[in-house]
């Protein structure tokens, strides 16, 4: 299937920033090169596989892997490599968190919509819905997921980070030019500038639109960010943000408002900040004792 | 704002682990979109989905058959061994193997143009090492009777050899089964610490084991420095007792029942990874051993000095120390689509053996699930300075003499191939088949009247055929 681009590319200082919109955010791809050609090439690559992801794991989709896995109705779905390590990757995830992070946990969004506003579900809804959580729950051995019906999953948790990562493996195979790919503040470089340069980033304030909160220097590696700078509750005083805790059912407390992590890869990045998150108050304790790069905003 | 290194925890060294793995793995399953379609476990990617940091166990259960040619010694070899991965780095393994050898085997005795018939003690009724006359080609004989001595005991057993034909003891046959323990981590500084243990046992010999291990990984893990310390130590009460070296052949119960040997060694070991595709490993070790090292079954023909007929045969005697010391030098290509292995090793010890062995496989992988791995393997070595195909009746005995084939100058060539089939992305079948022969010389220069016409070389020719599955789980 030919997958219609529609990146725009302009001249930003040294770089070429090529610019497109996927995964319902803005993306971006920096590439440091005077070649507007190898630019729009690595671009184009870069957005293709972005589209790719996002149309094989978007559980909007019914034609998406992710679809046919949560259409099934209780019957096993064999899965491709890539979905398998994707999904041992969550498997392990899971273990390692002691169940917090768990791509399971979507059927609790059905009680819970995080639009800014009052709305609260009850317990007795939230009880029932939890019987439809836990990757403990479902059997994936070789090369088939099977969920018992009701159940679903999502990989939104990790995809966003991964086709970060995979755009940038993308982009290496075209050029050995300095890149940077930037998904919705989910971004990795490729190494130093020319010249051994870091990059310049700058992480958003989750309190206006366009504040800055501080500037990132990025030699190597990657940055990632979760939060909850728009999404949340708002009730008798008490901020209830998106961060749900599938062992409980209810909304992580006292989380910081974001958490961004450097790590070696977007993946690891995410995945540790999302865990952080998830540790309510005891977030920058978990980063110091994992030893993260990381910085909180409360 | 300067990004500092820090120590990583737990959960922080296992997800960025995880993370590479996902990455690795992902990235050669994605290289063509359309590969992407093909389903995991039939993906070359797919093979290895445990990275480090994450907590797995391995099995291996394989069975093997072993057929020498000539109708000589045949033997049956179940063996499970079980590695559990902990997720820290920890590694706890497993092993058990039995086996069930019978047949024919050569006693050391030369061919001869005449008939030649041969003594040893008769195991007792009883004993699951009975050989009865049927089976075993042989008779019971009636000792003269000598002072002292209890009527059971006078017993003996006979067996004929027919003229040209290279002398065997038929009766041979026997039960093993061993066990074998091994724990290692991560401790500080140190990548692997580790130790293990293993036990086995024979009918007539017993086997105890011990190894402690450390390793080093320096070079961002590219390079890998480890010592290994070994002791052995073991028993042998061979059937009918010791006999004493270089005495004659005979049907008496000896009065020495038991004899053991210690050994002591060390193996220095560097793996370096060169290059993304060449990885090669260096290793040497060294042994000491100590005891009883003679074949107390084992005889040497003593022939006349002119007809070369045998005129007695003697227990075979061998020193009771050894040195021996080893380089093994390995090499691990992955260029496109197959994988190399070639390495070289070469032995020497104080006995004057030396021997140098070169091997070569190519792992080859098929459509789908299937792959192929062709190898071959040449192996020369030179005598052991006490080495004898025979004794001669007019000269002074020397003070050590075997005839074993083992310890004379031969070369060996094995050719063999693995076929797998992937059952899953974690578990696979294969069948191993392997050929070997060896060749030595059997018209030494030395030989005497009637042995120009005998082949002097008792070597081997055998089948190995392997049956096997190997699976990984969480």
């Amino acid at each position: 299937m030919e997958i219609p681009l529609a990146a725009t590319l302009a001249r930003a200082d040294r770089d070429y920033l090529g610019a497109f919109q996927a995964m319902a955010t803005p993306c971006e791809v920096r590439v440091e090169t005077d070649d507007a050609e190898l630019a729009r090439r690595v671009t184009g690559a870069v957005e293709a596989e972005a589209r790719r992801i996002e149309a094989k794991f978007s559980r909007y989709r019914d034609d998406s892997i992710i679809g046919r896995i949560n259409a099934a109705g209780g019957r096993r779905t064999a899965v491709d490599a890539e979905t398998a390590h994707l999904l041992d990757f969550a498997g392990q995830c899971f273990d390692l968190s002691g169940g917090m992070f768990d791509i399971t946990s979507g059927a609790l969004r059905r009680a819970w919509r995080f639009d800014g506003s009052d709305r609260i579900p009850g317990a007795t809804d939230i009880k029932a819905l939890q019987k439809l959580v836990g990757w403990n729950r479902v059997s994936w051995r070789d090369c088939c997921l099977t969920l018992p019906a009701g159940m679903e999953i999502d990989l939104g948790g990790l995809a966003k980070e991964y086709a970060v990562d995979r755009a940038l493996a993308v982009a290496r195979a075209i050029t050995a030019a300095p890149v940077l790919v930037n998904f919705g503040g989910d971004l990795v470089v490729s190494g130093p500038r020319t010249g051994g340069a870091r990059w310049h980033v700058a992480i958003a304030s989750v309190e206006k639109d366009d504040a800055l909160a501080g500037m990132l220097e990025l030699a190597s590696g990657a940055l990632a960010t979760s939060g909850d700078a728009r999404r949340f509750l708002l009730k008798d005083g008490v901020r209830y943000s998106h961060i749900l805790n599938p062992r409980t059912g209810w909304p992580v407390q006292d989380a910081p408002r974001s958490v961004t992590v450097a790590a070696l890869s977007c993946v690891e990045a995410g995945m540790v900040a999302t865990l952080a998150m998830l540790q309510g108050k005891r977030a920058e304790k978990f980063l110091k004792r994992e030893g993260a790069r990381a910085w909180c905003i409360r | 704002m300067q990004l500092k290194k820090r120590k990583a925890g737990r959960v922080g060294r296992a997800i960025s682990a995880i993370s590479a793995t996902l990455l690795i793995a992902t990235a050669a399953s994605c290289e063509n979109s359309a590969v992407a379609q093909d389903f995991y476990g039939l993906d070359k990617a797919g093979r290895d989905n445990f990275g480090p940091g994450i907590a797995y166990t391995e099995f291996d259960g394989a069975l093997l058959i072993y057929q020498e040619a000539g109708g000589r010694v045949q033997a049956i070899e179940p063996t499970a061994n079980l590695a559990i991965h902990g997720a820290r780095g920890q590694q706890l393994t497993l092993g058990a193997v039995a086996d069930a050898v019978s047949g024919a085997t050569p006693n050391g005795a030369v061919p001869s143009d005449r008939t030649q018939t041969f003594v040893t003690p008769l195991k007792p009724q009883g004993s699951s090492t009975t050989v009865t006359s049927a089976s075993g080609g042989s008779t019971v004989i009636q000792l003269p009777p000598t002072p002292g001595q209890v009527a059971s005991a006078a017993l003996g057993r006979q067996y004929t050899t027919a003229a040209n034909t290279l002398p065997m003891d038929k009766g041979f046959r026997d039960h093993r089964a061993a066990l074998t323990a091994g724990w290692s981590q991560p401790l500080g500084w140190i990548s692997e610490i580790g130790g293990g243990g293993g036990f086995s046992r024979e009918e007539d010999y017993q086997s105890i084991t011990a190894n402690v291990r450390a390793a080093k990984n320096f070079n961002s893990d590219n390079t890998t420095i480890s010592l290994d310390l070994n002791g052995e130590f073991d028993s042998s009460f061979p059937f009918g007792g010791v006999p004493t070296g270089l005495s004659a052949m005979n049907a008496q119960f000896k009065p020495v029942t038991t004899r053991h040997k210690t050994q002591l060694g060390f193996v220095l070991g560097l793996t370096e990874v060169m290059t993304r595709n060449w990885l090669m490993a260096l290793n040497y070790s060294y042994d000491s051993q100590k005891g009883y090292q003679t074949d107390p079954y084992r005889v040497i023909s003593v022939v006349d000095p002119v007809s070369g007929e045998p005129t007695s045969t003697l227990y075979e005697n061998r020193p009771e120390r050894r040195k021996t010391q080893s380089l093994f030098w390995d090499n691990k290509l992955a260029f496109g689509p197959t994988v190399t292995e070639l390495s070289y090793r070469y032995f020497t010890d104080d006995w004057g053996i030396s021997s140098h062995t070169v091997e070569a496989s190519e792992r080859i992988n098929l459509a789908k699930a299937w792959y192929v791995e062709p190898n071959v393997r040449f192996y020369h070595q030179n005598a052991a300075n006490f080495y004898r195909a025979f004794l001669v009746s007019n000269a002074a005995l020397p003070a050590f003499a075997s005839s074993d084939t083992r310890l004379s100058r031969f070369d060996a060539i094995t050719y063999g191939a693995k076929i797998g089939f992937r059952v899953s992305g974690r578990s696979e079948l294969y069948v191993r088949a392997d050929y070997y022969t060896q060749s030595g010389d059997g018209h030494p220069a030395n030989a005497i009247g009637q042995l120009r016409r005998q082949d002097l070389f008792a070597g081997t020719k055998a089948a190995i055929v392997q049956v096997g599955y190997q699976w990984k789980f969480h």
